[in-house]
């Protein structure tokens, strides 16, 4: 295989960094190559400008007219909320209180926040499942209950998988070392109808800043169709596609911001559930016009909500809804 | 201007670089600029030019998003300028008094977060004693320095290098905005890494 060119190396590498992934081993890798990485690395904390600049404006503001400690209200702020990814699942369940029980015996979930409903359902929950988020709120007859899949990393596949049967999951594999992945795997369903991957990643470390602990996974029927789409609709990247020699999608990652999902072709029991998906965008307005222009349908038009964000609603062309939210501080 | 790269480089640095005692020409100048602001705070901003990059690399290695890293570098600034006349110069650096600021506060964020929500999993480090070891001072003042760089790199590859990673867009979309080719962004990023290597690696700052 010729080798390619250092700059499409480096690229890959820095799309796998921008989500903490590990970059496929390069075939005939460039010396060149290893040197930049600690570079690129570091770059993902690299500050904004414009906080920079507002927060230079915010002190000098202080100190010339003399105010309270409060900073001013026209900070510039980060797009996503604390505590969140590029990409959140957003399960409707029958039983919120009882799923969120069961993310804490399961998973060691943490729940974050919880908006009840005057009825006693949880209208909104955010629960912390290692270094992702889960939301979800109560299914009602206007929304049905929406059971998603979920890969979930761990450091330990097996003594998760057995606290979540403990949990009262049911298995649909135990954790094995044959999956093609190369990581450890297993599957359980849970009381709710959520299935949930659950994997010791190899090759790279979960952690607070590492692989994300929580990613959609969507079983699609022709899945290939999905990545042009997310790539016009959502500015995604896809970072790892592997396709059967029919060309059915086998499974491809693909990153939005600073975070991924996953999707293959859907097979045997792993058919399509259409589910809700939160993004964070730095834009919500403009990526609302982009995906309608991609081929999304319309759910809500922009508009800023009372809990701080900018949010509007689209349908994919495979029946997933996604709320495309920008933070806009409290 | 230097472009020789010397190995031994790393060891003749005095450990911590300007974090450690006050003493050099540099310190003298800062030491004007602290006393000049504490005069007058409305000069403060020649302090916050001259630190921005190290408080907040500090801070971003220590704290879990970037909407964090703002919140404890906004709070940082504003401790240091309310008590910017407590400041005494009694051979510790401003630059090692703005990251003790700095690593009270990202406890004290952790600690707020943890109480709020506690967790099984929060790790013992979080109440543990902030010290800043000279490695990590070390590379605290390699980041800062790297971000500074990042500033003076040629315009198109600033755009690239803040486009891909500070906004986390895709090699297409900013390929789309700058009107240029996908191949064009991948070669400005790989001019924009290479470029800073050379000038990390020559300690050319």
């Amino acid at each position: 295989m010729p080798k390619r060119p250092l700059s499409e190396q480096v690229d890959e590498a820095v799309q796998a960094m921008l989500v903490s992934l590990r970059p496929r081993p390069e075939r005939d890798p460039s010396p060149s190559l290893a040197v930049l990485v600690p570079i690129a690395q570091v770059l993902r904390d690299l500050p904004r400008e414009s906080f920079r600049i507002a927060l230079k404006s915010d002190l000098q503001r202080r100190t010339s007219m003399n105010e309270a400690v409060a900073p001013s209200p026209e900070r510039s702020l980060h797009y996503m909320r604390p505590g969140f990814t590029s990409i959140t699942p957003y399960i409707l369940v029958a039983g919120g209180t009882r799923f969120v029980e069961f993310l804490k015996a399961a998973f060691n979930g943490v729940e974050r926040l919880r908006v009840p409903a005057p009825d006693g359902t949880i209208m909104h929950a955010e629960v912390a499942v290692g270094n992702g988020m889960i939301e979800l709120g109560d299914a009602n007859d206007q929304y049905p209950a929406t059971p998603v899949t979920l890969h979930h990393y761990v450091d330990d596949a097996d003594a998760t998988y057995t606290r979540a049967l403990q949990a009262g999951a049911t298995s649909i594999y135990p954790p094995t070392d044959d999956h093609p992945s190369g990581d450890r795997w297993g599957a359980i369903q849970d009381q709710f109808g959520n299935r949930w991957y659950i994997a010791t990643p190899k090759g790279w470390t979960p952690g607070p800043k590492g692989l994300r602990s929580i990613q959609p996974y969507l079983h699609l029927r022709d899945a290939h169709k999905m990545i042009p789409f997310l790539e016009s609709a959502f500015s995604a990247e896809a970072l790892g596609v592997h396709k059967s020699p029919e060309g059915h999608v086998l499974h491809a990652t693909i990153r939005i911001g600073n975070a991924t999902l996953e999707i293959d072709e859907a097979h045997g029991e792993f058919q399509p559930m259409p589910c809700y998906l939160h993004i964070y965008v730095p834009d919500t307005d403009a990526l609302y016009a982009q995906a309608l222009r991609a081929g999304a349908t319309s759910v809500e038009a922009p508009t800023n909500k009372p809990y701080g964000d900018r949010a509007a609603g689209v349908k994919d062309p495979f029946g997933n809804s996604w709320f495309i939210a920008t933070y806009l501080g409290k | 201007m230097k472009a020789t790269q010397r190995p031994g480089r790393k060891a003749a640095l005095p450990e911590g670089g300007p974090l450690q005692k006050a003493g050099s020409a540099e310190q003298a100048d800062e030491r004007a600029l602290v006393e000049a602001a504490q005069t007058d705070p409305a000069k403060f901003g020649a302090l916050y030019e001259m630190h921005f990059e190290r408080v907040y690399a500090f801070i971003a290695s220590r704290v879990r998003d970037r909407a964090t890293a703002e919140d404890v570098t906004s709070d940082v600034f504003h401790k240091a300028l309310a008590n910017l006349t407590r400041f005494e110069w009694r051979g510790v650096s401003f630059a090692a008094w703005l990251l003790r600021i700095a690593a009270n506060a990202v406890v004290d964020q952790a600690k707020r977060v943890a109480r709020e929500f506690p967790s099984p999993e929060d790790p013992a480090e979080l109440v543990a004693d902030p010290g800043l070891r000279p490695s990590e001072l070390r590379a605290i003042e390699n980041h800062a320095r790297l971000f500074r760089l990042v500033g003076q790199l040629p315009e198109a590859q600033r755009q690239v290098v803040h486009q891909r990673f500070v906004d986390q867009r895709s090699i297409r979309e900013i390929a789309g905005r700058l009107g240029k080719t996908e191949g064009a962004i991948k070669q400005l990023q790989l001019r924009a890494l290479e470029r800073l290597r050379a000038q990390m690696e020559s300690g050319h700052a």
